[in-house]
């Protein structure tokens, strides 16, 4: 017979572990989102609002088209597909883990205390436990705009796997980046720019840029395999580079999480006193 | 002048503790750095061939165009117009705000002031560095165009200011007022910051110099990339107005939002 703290330990009785945080990981999203709906002017505001947001970038694309007819090796299709990906990874990053780019807030003011004496995964814990309103607005339009740049199944697959792809890339980059705040002090800010620089650099095409710049974007920053390598694929699709996607994303995660509880032993509690409710 | 005073408390006050915070601002010279480089790229790529102009405007101009608007952006970009408005109407801070000797609408104005008076002028000196550096002088730019210029982008930034606090005074009737500031820069960042109007077609050329956007970006940095003294005389007597209608509007807004608080006790 077990108590309750064991059952709290091990999970509902007779579900995996595994499928056990999965759940937990599904209804803390859940939650924040009805939490955001609790106001829902505000909330479908905000969805709209940022749909609209996005969508002015393609009066700025259809200012350059018409000076050239191609810009960096793309077409005004190619780079609505890139601001699709973009738009929509980042979407769902700030959909299912928007906590994760305010980690070194967490780390700095000792508040990940909440998360430490919860029976579950510390980091999924921290990344699960708010969601961004205006990101689902960013992932609709990003579903739009790929539909509008010309619609097949197969396309559709292709992107919906590259918004996996590109939101577990740059939430592990900012776990990875903000992770560095257990050792450092001001990389809250250092983080926040280089996650916005990624976002800067994915909504210009590659072809623009030359030489080392274009190495730095695919292995100092995640862009080049979040975004460019993917539409790439999508226009010309080879085995090859379509596996480096998912590899690349894996690596970047794996790296994330050891930094990250590397980095939790040296962390001291701010002897906060909060629940999570 | 002695009702004044009070506001020049508030900005000194604001003005010495962000010095204290230099560090922090200077992090921010990365995204700055960063996009200016992505146009640099963008703009090589554009012109193609030397000596090429688009919409009358050479690539070096066209760049500087762009480092002035975007040093403008980054530099007047203060928490106290967005967030301390929308979080004290939301947050209720605004009932004790209200009762201050003060007006509210230009105390966050003084703070605004005090904010950006620390960061453009470091962005600026950024600008020049970046551009003197990997573009080159602007021909033609002398000391009659640097205190033009200097002048209509503190005109450009006040009045930017004055409107931000226009659309934040909106919480009162709606509980988050961001989505409407996100519609704002945009409008800015498209129009005014990453083009001169002279890039959009001729039938919409009229109606951008009617909105603020010709008065907060591209007029400064148009006076930066190519000074005629006519221009700057146009270009100050729209600020001028513009910056007495914005007043007017905020201090009917904020009139009119207070009205509508309710205190639910506390």
């Amino acid at each position: 017979m077990s108590t309750g703290d064991e059952n709290n330990r091990q999970g509902i009785p007779g579900t995996a572990p595994g499928w056990n945080q999965l759940r937990v990981c599904v209804l803390s999203i859940k939650y924040n989102i009805m939490r955001e709906m609790v106001n829902k002017v505000t909330f479908l505001t905000n969805i709209c609002f940022m749909i609209l947001n996005n969508g002015a970038f393609l009066v700025q694309w259809a200012i350059l088209f018409r000076l050239k007819e191609d810009i960096g090796g793309y077409t005004f299709q190619e780079i609505m597909l890139l601001w699709g990906i973009c738009a929509s990874s980042y979407g769902l990053a700030h959909i299912l883990f928007a906590r994760a780019f305010a980690l070194p807030e967490l780390i700095i003011n000792g508040k990940l205390d909440a998360y430490l004496v919860l029976p579950k995964n510390v980091l999924l814990g921290v990344m699960t436990s708010s969601t961004r309103t205006s990101a689902i607005g960013d992932l609709a339009y990003g579903l739009i705009v790929a539909c509008l740049s010309g619609f097949s199944v197969k396309k559709m697959l292709l992107f919906l796997l590259f918004t996996v792809t590109g939101a577990v890339m740059v939430t592990a980059f900012a776990v990875l980046l903000g992770s560095l705040s257990f050792w450092f002090v001001r990389m809250e800010i250092f983080a926040d720019q280089m996650v916005n620089v990624t976002i800067s650099f994915a909504t210009y095409p590659d072809g623009i840029f030359k030489g080392a710049v274009k190495v730095l974007l695919y292995f100092a920053i995640p862009t080049g395999m979040m975004v460019y390598q993917p539409v790439h694929i999508m226009t010309d699709f080879k085995w090859k580079g379509f596996f480096m996607v998912p590899c690349y994303a894996g690596m970047l995660s794996v790296a994330a999480v050891v930094v990250f509880y590397r980095g939790l032993r040296k962390y001291s509690s701010g002897n906060l006193m909060s629940a999570r409710v | 002048m002695r009702i004044m005073r009070k506001y020049a408390v508030v900005y000194r006050s604001v003005l010495m503790e962000n010095l204290q915070y230099i560090g922090n601002i200077a992090l921010g010279f990365v995204g700055y750095f960063i996009l200016i480089f992505v146009f640099m790229n963008l703009w090589g790529y554009m012109y193609g061939e030397p000596g090429t102009r688009i919409a009358g405007y050479t690539k070096e101009q066209m760049i500087w165009y762009v480092m002035v608007t975007e040093m403008i952006w980054f530099g007047a970009r203060t928490g106290a117009i967005v967030n301390q408005v929308t979080t004290d109407i939301r947050g209720g801070n605004i009932a004790y705000l209200m009762n201050k000797p003060y007006h509210y609408t230009l105390y966050i104005l003084a703070r605004h002031t005090g904010e950006w008076c620390i960061r453009l002028p470091m962005y600026a000196l950024l600008a020049v560095a970046m551009g003197l550096t990997m573009v080159g002088r602007i021909p033609g730019f002398g000391i009659p165009a640097l205190l033009s210029s200097a002048t209509s982008v503190v005109l450009g930034v006040t009045i930017n200011g004055v409107f931000k606090i226009c659309i934040s005074l909106m919480s009162f009737w709606i509980e988050d007022a961001r989505p409407f500031q996100w519609l704002y820069d945009k409008l800015i960042l498209i129009v005014g910051t990453l083009f001169p109007i002279e890039i959009f077609p001729a039938v919409v050329r009229p109606f951008f110099k009617l909105t603020p956007i010709y008065t907060v970006c591209y007029g400064p940095a148009k006076l930066v990339v190519d000074f005629h003294m006519e221009q700057y005389s146009e270009i100050l007597l729209r600020q001028f107005l513009y910056l007495a209608v914005g007043i007017g509007l905020m201090f009917f807004i904020y009139g009119k939002g207070v009205k509508r608080l309710y205190v639910n006790g506390g």
